[in-house]
């Protein structure tokens, strides 16, 4: 098969095989790339049937995964979760260690006070950065418990969840931030 | 004379009428067959060759008539592989889905080929790919070593140390019902690879597709190592990589459910 | 000139010499170092038909952690709701114990973000360093809470007045 194909011969193969007229011709294709194909046969050890596995298998590339899957709610919901999480476990935790290390700078009147001092669409911009992360993890936090406790495990339950996550997410953001 | 003429004229009547009839059911018999407009559309599959190692995977376009085609994506991919390039691989078998063979990546979800719908928008692209964060023997056909060695690992059989005295294992229809959605799984792969934590950490999290399978085995009323198997669930990885992103579930050919047997897991663990 | 000829000419005839033990007793080790396990590698552990084995079972890393994880994060949904309707310094205990479980909450989700995508099986020396790192931040973190709780006006209250500024 491999040496018909590396000689471009398939197709004058089938046409030969359906016509009996032409079977000679076959029949000395047959022979001549016979004889032009010298095989030369190595004799391997059982072992070294994993030597040329594995030197194959380090050569395999890794087939692409996020870049090419499909965006769906279940799973960009899901990283977006943990992203709010760390975001705001970075918040946390930069704001207590500050304050622990300089109590002076990050004492709560310093905070207000620095706060206070911004101009309205920066006001704004920050409520809806930190309200944005805070609602969504919060709401979807309580639909992970939910489906902890055994319910809403079906792909249904799980988009009309997520659809009902994103909409309490967006009036609870805009509400905080007007707040 | 009069009795002759309107013979005649009868003979010729039922002559015509004959005639008409005669010709439309020939037209009838050799009505030409309704030739189908030429619709190209455009394929692009993943393609990477062993035999040229040091050459990066491509995307390979190939164009083929849908109209001579079949309905199915399995359908292009022989076509392309029958007349336009013998050198493109993948795995097929039964062709309606029941041996998991054709499992890829198709236009970003992960889907038997044999069961996936060529969509007939011809100025929509399709794109194919191996399925996702698998290392891939060639093109199409990914390495699924580690998959199979991880279904083994469950020891996906029945375990039990006193059978019956005589007789098979007795079941209760209720019993019966918890191994539903389960059972039907054909191992194609397309859940723990559309997982993106079987992504991060498949060499030691055994992904959905075997989870549920370990479930199918702790659910049997007939197996009585359930205690032991979910002993081997007790670490940080095997099992509790799962963050119910429900992938799993949402791209399953067969329409399982494997996220809600990994909760089911979870829950029975939380309560031993 | 001549010396380094010598070095040169010595130091080739053991790396003959060396090379030539290698070769014949050692062909096996020099091939599976080239074919080591590597966790995630496309080099597995065992032929193809040895299933893959399990780490030792550690509840505490197992049901009993997953549990502790859910407890804590259901026990901030009420908590969060009684901080939005009550005012910090009026309980100061109660501010207290959030800051704990938040803290605990982030220190789970950062580990377990550390564990998907740094474990140290993969990243034998930034998988440690973040692993402790988190452990120390943590612990740091705790202090940074309690002395503002304690020194100052707490954190319900700060971001309460933070958000009316």
């Amino acid at each position: 098969m491999l040496s018909t194909r590396a000689l471009g011969l398939a197709p004058a193969l089938r046409q030969a095989a359906f016509s009996p007229a032409r079977n000679h011709i076959l029949r000395t294709v047959i022979r001549s790339s016979i004889i032009k194909r010298s095989v030369q046969t190595q004799s391997l050890k059982p072992e070294d049937g994993t030597t040329i596995l594995n030197t194959q298998r380090l050569q395999r590339p890794s087939s692409p995964h996020f870049t090419i899957y499909e965006p769906q709610l279940t799973w960009i919901g899901s990283i977006f979760n943990r992203v709010t999480g760390v975001g705001l476990g970075f918040l946390l935790y930069g704001f207590s260690l500050a304050y622990l290390v300089a109590p002076g700078t990050f004492d709560s009147t310093h905070v207000i006070e620095f706060v206070g001092g911004l101009p309205d669409v920066v006001k704004y911009a920050g409520k809806f950065i930190l309200a944005l992360p805070f609602t969504f993890h919060s709401w979807n936090g309580i639909r992970h418990l939910l489906w902890d406790s055994g319910k809403f495990l079906t792909v249904k339950g799980a988009y009309s969840t997520g659809y009902a996550v994103l909409g309490a997410t967006a009036i609870s953001t805009i509400v905080l931030m007007f707040q | 004379m009069s009795v002759l003429s309107q013979a005649a004229r009868r003979f010729v009547k039922a002559s015509v009428v004959d005639a008409r009839t005669f010709t439309t059911s020939t037209r009838r018999l050799q009505a030409e067959p309704l030739q189908k407009p030429v619709l190209n559309k455009e394929f692009k599959i993943y393609r990477w060759n062993p035999d040229e190692p040091a050459k990066k995977p491509t995307l390979q376009s190939y164009t083929i008539d849908l109209n001579q085609t079949g309905p199915m994506i399995l359908d292009a991919l022989i076509k392309i592989k029958n007349e336009i390039d013998p050198t493109l691989t993948f795995r097929r078998s039964c062709r309606e889905g029941i041996c998991g063979s054709c499992a890829m990546n198709i236009n970003g979800q992960n889907t038997l080929a044999c069961l996936c719908r060529i969509d007939r928008d011809a100025s929509k692209d399709s794109k194919i790919y191996p399925l996702p964060h698998m290392y891939i023997v060639k093109d199409l056909v990914p390495d699924l070593t580690q998959f199979y060695k991880q279904y083994k690992s469950i020891q996906p059989y029945l375990q039990n140390d006193n059978p019956p005295e005589k007789g098979e294992f007795l079941q209760s229809q209720e019993e019966r019902r918890k191994l539903d959605g389960l059972y039907e799984c054909i191992l194609c792969a397309c859940c723990s690879t559309s997982c993106p934590s079987y992504w991060w950490n498949q060499d030691e999290y055994l992904g959905p597709a075997t989870l549920m399978q370990a479930y199918r085995w702790i659910a049997d009323s007939r197996d009585s190592n359930g205690a032991k198997r979910k002993e081997y669930l007790q670490n940080e990885l095997s099992m509790y990589r799962c963050h119910t992103i429900f992938n799993c579930s949402r791209t399953c050919p067969k329409g399982l459910n494997p996220a809600a047997a990994i909760a089911k897991i979870k829950l029975e663990l939380a309560a031993d | 000139m001549s010396s380094s000829l010598i070095l040169r000419s010595t130091l080739s005839k053991a790396l003959i010499k060396s090379s030539l033990i290698r070769s014949s007793t050692q062909v096996r080790q020099s091939t599976s170092d080239r074919f080591a396990y590597v966790p995630g590698g496309p080099i597995y552990k065992g032929t193809v038909n040895d299933p893959t084995t399990f780490p030792p079972p550690s509840k505490t890393h197992g049901s009993y952690h997953w549990a502790f994880e859910r407890l804590v994060s259901a026990a901030l949904v009420p908590m969060t709701v009684a901080a939005f309707a009550t005012s910090g310094t009026n309980y100061p205990i109660f501010d207290g114990i959030l800051g704990l479980t938040l803290i605990i909450h982030s220190h789970i989700g950062f580990d377990s973000s550390a564990v998907d995508y740094l474990h140290p099986r993969k990243f034998s020396v930034l998988g440690p360093i973040v692993k402790w790192t988190l452990r120390a931040a943590t612990v740091g973190t705790m202090v940074g809470v309690y002395q503002f709780n304690t020194n100052d006006i707490g954190l319900t209250e700060l971001i309460a007045k933070v958000w009316a500024a």
